[in-house]
């Protein structure tokens, strides 16, 4: 394909007409064989890692199986499963936790259908594939349990989170504004549903209940105390800064377990002489909020500092008052830019509750723990299945959320806005 | 009507060869050459069918809107790019999946990018100096020699013991020119280098540029500064959604562009 | 009339009334707020005191005089002695497990942050099936499982497990090699000093061939094996000063090296490879934050990879990585307090012995936090200095 030379030997470039299957991709898919040699034996070095990870993960995989499928014994986890989830809850009061998650199911498919309004993005398998973990959590739950209810419960709950979905698709749009709103409101819900009518105290609650509720209860708590104290931190008030900047850097600079210990042995000191001394659980949530404040109050300051200066020139301009422009101009924004930080310390603060087994509160760790001193199992060396089934919970859990987060934070920066 | 001198061929052809009397940077030897070049990213096609030939000491400019490919054709000719079909032959090399291939043709293909791409934890003069003493071993002295030849010729001498970070952005990036020129390389390839620039730095880059292209260096440069095409260009090459469309001399293409779509595309930037 | 003669001709600008005034406003609410915070922290001492009185408790701090009545295992503590000899042994142990813990977590963090980055496929995802195992379980669950599920099913000191031959383990606790003076010690450590002058002037002289010829220096080899060569030479010269003993076991008896109790190394081992699962995506998260700029420029020069990852990414990385790793071991120092569950005597586990016998709990408690508050200073300031020495100069 010579092209003709011009006068000045510079080659010209012709039209040449486009070889055939132009405007397709060329086949780009390597045969197994290929993929194998580039991905695993490319180089001497690697042929050698190769070797050695496979050995070691086939033999590692090998005991682990053995362990869970063959000579694990499980009886225990069977035997216990309510004990797990909800510790010492009254057996006939069990019904509220189940209206509790249809209550939850429900508004999570509105929550669902709402959002799947704005398009969905990718194929089918990649929407559901965050959801796999939990849903092998619960289908093992349910082979655990091996009776009809819990089976029918969990259906129930299927199909009511199917009609809030179908709900949730025909709302009208602008009904997004009071999702926050309305996830408020479906927490007090559940709290009525386990406490209302003469319900259950939540000194009673246990197990992965109590492990959710400690969670919930400080990072919903703690968020107001969180703002405050970020707020508190930029302030251009010399003494309201230091005492929030002292606040912050202390609780960030000791464990949890202190504060915890603070709680439930120095509380009683702090309240003056006539009050009732609190729960063992109520001084839990005060630790954890605030401890969680601390946390919460970085972040959000470092949210405040993303939100462009401009905006509050802006609304000084127009005369707004410093507190308007504070509540309605900057820390929407600012919320709003932090909201994957903010998941992301609540699952830190999730794992952070099974502390409280030292405190001697009943959450899942200790239950996996105080089940083995049952009289049936006693010294039987069952705490490696209880303690590798509370890890597994608690990891399907941190798990999921975590991908929740990854995708709110690839969904946020596409952004409505 | 009058056309202009250097219309040899006929305004009609699709291309236009350049006739200028003044033919003294054209030797006629093929430095880098694209033959029926395609790339794709997953189903989109960036590039369709490039054929290009630079000749040595040629200075080719490349304009055309965003999304035609423009950046990503110079960037498949040192392979920060991978092409997907036909042959791009530098100096002889033909570029491939060899990885001796790539480090050779790298090695006498320098680059000068939009956002500069300096080392921010060295020294000017260590950028300068960094490729010459690790890829070409040259010792310490001189690397700095030719660093500070480069840095003279550039005109900041005395910045070479500041860090990137203390310059501006104009500095910054007649630097990354310093460190493209220390390879010795037989062809610059220019990535928009003034796109990332404020207004009243743009002047001093492109001088660089033109002192350059009068030096007799092979150059493509991919820009939309139209006063630097018109001044140095000895052709000028027009890419829209991923094709070569037009191609000719500045005085053809600013003054008798042949094409719709280069017509269009004059008419909204001139 | 000038500019200065209007100005002075110009009537004073009007004072606003106090109650209106922007500056005597701020000062007023700042001192009301002052004052109101110094109240409830009165207020909060007192209510404290008086708690403690009622309780029959002490509300100074004249109780760490007296006999701490705790019993630390493993350690030459004898429970006359008073209630601060106790904390400092928590101290000490807790700086014990914290420093092992953040340099043993350091390296095995790099190496499988890097591991998540290889080319390798397997390597890859073995990386990435650890760390995301571990991110996502309670570091508590862990260290418990450590203790309960491994370290205490350990076989018992008569059947002690061999491990390469270098480690022995059994429930009573974990073995390991352990250097001991034989001869003259302090000679021998001169001599290495000697052999480290002269690693460096080994790497110097390579590093001025580089720059006089450019041929590649190699220093880090050339270095290292002198130091080798040297050391090896001093320790042969004086016939074995320190002997690495093995340890060997002679019925319940173990000779040699140096024995970790259970829950230390149930503790060191969890807190181990939960931070280090959260510094490999550190590690990783770093080389991936270096500008992708920077890899096509150093490309465009023609750097080979590892010119590359040595003299432009890795620098740079190093610079990020340095907040968010002071960061995790902050954390494995706070973390360490978990020990008060497995009954590893460090800070914590003291103190709530301290207080179980009787001792006043606020006081401890505030000494507890004010020995974390401490070591979290020094760990920051540490990395403050690291990361002020390490940072690029910016344009003023």
């Amino acid at each position: 394909m010579s092209a003709p030379l011009g006068p000045t030997g510079i080659a010209t470039e012709e039209p040449v007409p486009p070889p055939e299957g132009a405007g397709l991709p060329p086949r780009q898919r390597l045969s197994p064989g290929q993929w194998v040699r580039e991905n695993l034996f490319s180089s001497p070095a690697n042929s050698a890692l190769t070797v050695v990870f496979g050995a070691f993960l086939a033999w590692a995989g090998y005991r682990f199986l053995r362990f869970v499928f063959v000579t694990g014994r499980w009886e225990i986890i069977e035997v216990n499963l309510t004990n797990f989830l909800v510790g010492r809850f009254p057996r006939d009061e069990l019904y509220r936790p189940w209206i509790a998650i249809l209550i939850v199911a429900f508004v999570a498919g509105v929550g669902v259908g709402l959002s799947a309004q704005r398009g969905r993005a990718g194929t089918w398998w990649t929407r559901t594939k965050p959801a796999v973990p939990g849903l092998v959590l619960l289908a093992v739950l349910l082979v655990v349990a091996q009776t009809w209810t819990p089976l029918l419960l969990t259906a129930a709950s299927f199909a009511v989170a199917a009609a809030g979905r179908l709900l949730g698709a025909r709302l009208p749009l602008r009904t997004r504004r009071w999702m926050p709103l309305v996830y408020l409101a479906t927490i007090l819900a559940v709290f009525v549903a386990f406490t209302g009518w003469g319900g259950v105290g939540w000194d009673s609650w246990g197990g992965l209940l109590l492990n959710l509720y400690l969670g919930i209860a400080a990072i919903v708590l703690s968020f107001p105390i969180g703002v405050l104290l970020a707020l508190g931190r930029r302030s251009t008030f010399p003494a309201i800064r230091l005492v929030c900047v002292f606040y912050i850097e202390l609780i960030r600079g000791v464990p949890l377990i202190t504060l915890l210990f603070m709680g439930a042995l120095a509380l009683g000191f702090f309240l003056p002489v006539g009050w009732p001394r609190p729960g063992q659980v109520v001084r839990a949530i005060v630790a954890l909020t605030l401890f969680t404040a601390a946390y919460v109050a970085e972040i959000v300051r470092g949210g405040l500092q993303g939100v462009p200066r401009g905006q509050t020139e802006a609304a000084k301009a127009i005369g707004l008052s410093p507190v308007a422009t504070t509540f309605v101009i900057v820390l929407p924004q600012a919320l709003r830019n932090v909201i994957p930080a903010m998941v992301g310390q609540f699952i830190s603060l999730f794992k952070d509750t099974s502390l409280v087994v030292i405190i001697g509160l009943l959450d899942l760790l200790a239950v996996a723990q105080v089940v083995t001193q049952q009289g049936e199992f006693l010294g039987q060396g069952l705490e490696a299945e209880t303690l590798v089934f509370a890890s597994y919970v608690f990891w399907t859990i941190c798990y999921s959320m975590s991908r929740a987060s990854q995708r709110l934070e690839k969904r946020l920066g596409v952004g409505e806005r | 009507m009058s056309e202009p001198s250097a219309m040899g061929n006929g305004g009609d052809s699709d291309a236009a060869v350049r006739v200028d009397a003044d033919a003294t940077r054209a030797t006629g030897e093929t430095v880098i050459s694209c033959e029926g070049v395609d790339k794709f990213f997953g189903d989109f096609q960036a590039l369709k069918d490039i054929n290009l030939r630079v000749g040595r000491q040629e200075v080719v400019v490349i304009i055309g809107p965003s999304g035609s490919g423009k950046s990503t054709l110079i960037r498949c000719i040192n392979r920060l790019e991978k092409h997907d079909r036909g042959r791009i032959v530098v100096d002889g090399v033909e570029m491939s999946d060899d990885v001796r291939n790539i480090q050779e043709i790298r090695r006498e293909v320098g680059m000068v990018f939009q956002q500069f791409n300096l080392f921010p934890h060295m020294t000017v003069l260590d950028n300068v100096t960094l490729g010459p003493r690790l890829v070409r071993r040259w010792n310490k002295k001189k690397a700095e020699e030719l660093g500070m030849q480069m840095l003279e010729r550039v005109k900041i001498p005395e910045q070479a013991h500041k860090y990137p970070g203390q310059l501006s952005g104009g500095q910054q990036q007649r630097v990354a020119i310093a460190r493209a020129l220390a390879m010795q390389p037989k062809v610059m390839l220019f990535d928009e280098p003034t796109s990332a620039l404020d207004p009243e730095m743009i002047s001093e880059v492109l001088d660089a540029m033109k002192e350059l292209a009068r030096s007799g260096m092979t150059m493509i440069v991919v820009t939309h500064e139209m006063g630097f095409a018109r001044e140095v260009a000895d052709r000028v090459v027009f890419m829209a959604d991923g094709q070569i469309v037009e191609v000719g001399t500045p005085q053809h293409f600013f003054e008798n562009p042949q094409e719709e779509r280069t017509k269009l595309f004059l008419s909204q930037i001139l | 009339m000038t500019q200065t003669d209007a100005a002075r001709a110009a009537p004073d600008q009007t004072r606003p009334p106090p109650w209106r005034d922007v500056r005597v406003l701020r000062v007023v609410f700042q001192v009301v707020f002052l004052v109101v915070v110094a109240w409830a922290a009165w207020w909060m001492f007192n209510t404290v005191r008086t708690n403690l009185r009622l309780s029959g408790l002490e509300a100074g701090f004249d109780y760490l005089g007296q006999p701490a009545g705790v019993d630390i295992r493993d350690s030459p503590f004898r429970p006359s002695q008073p209630v601060r000899d106790a904390i400092v042994v928590g101290l000490l142990n807790t700086v014990r497990v914290a420093t092992v813990g953040i340099a043993l977590a350091t390296i095995l963090g790099i190496l499988v942050g890097v591991a998540r980055l290889s080319s390798n496929w397997l390597v890859r995802k073995a990386a990435a099936l650890y760390v995301e195992s571990l991110r996502n379980i309670p570091v508590l669950v862990i260290i418990v499982f450590m203790y309960i599920a491994v370290v205490l099913r350990l076989p018992g000191i008569t059947e002690a497990a061999d491990i390469v031959g270098l480690v022995l383990a059994s429930n009573r606790g974990v073995y390991v090699p352990w250097g001991e003076a034989t001869g003259s010690v302090g000679v021998f450590l001169v001599l290495l000093g000697v052999a480290l002058v002269a690693a460096l002037v080994v790497a110097a002289w390579r590093t001025r061939r580089w720059n006089e010829t450019g041929t590649p220096h190699h220093r880090l080899l050339w270095g290292g094996l002198v130091f080798l060569a040297l050391a090896a030479a001093a320790y042969a010269a004086l016939s074995a000063p320190i002997a690495i003993t093995l340890p060997t076991r002679e019925e319940r008896v173990v000779e040699g090296g140096i024995a970790l109790g259970p829950e230390y190394a149930a503790l060191l081992f969890a807190l181990v490879i939960y931070t280090a699962s959260h510094i490999a995506e550190i590690v990783r998260g770093s080389i991936l934050a270096v500008p992708k700029g920077q890899t096509e420029a150093a490309n465009a020069i023609a750097l080979s990879g590892y010119q590359r990852m040595r003299y432009v990414i890795l620098p740079q990385a190093f610079r990020i990585m340095i907040p968010p790793l002071g960061n995790q071991y902050l954390n494995l120092t706070k973390n360490s307090s978990l020990a008060v569950a497995i009954g590893y005597f460090e800070l914590t586990r003291i103190t709530n012995q301290i207080i179980a016998n009787g001792n006043p709990a606020p006081q401890s408690i505030l000494i507890l936090m004010g020995c974390y508050l401490a070591l979290s200073l020094i760990i920051s300031l540490f990395v403050n200095i690291v990361n002020r020495a390490l940072s690029l100069e910016r344009r003023t």
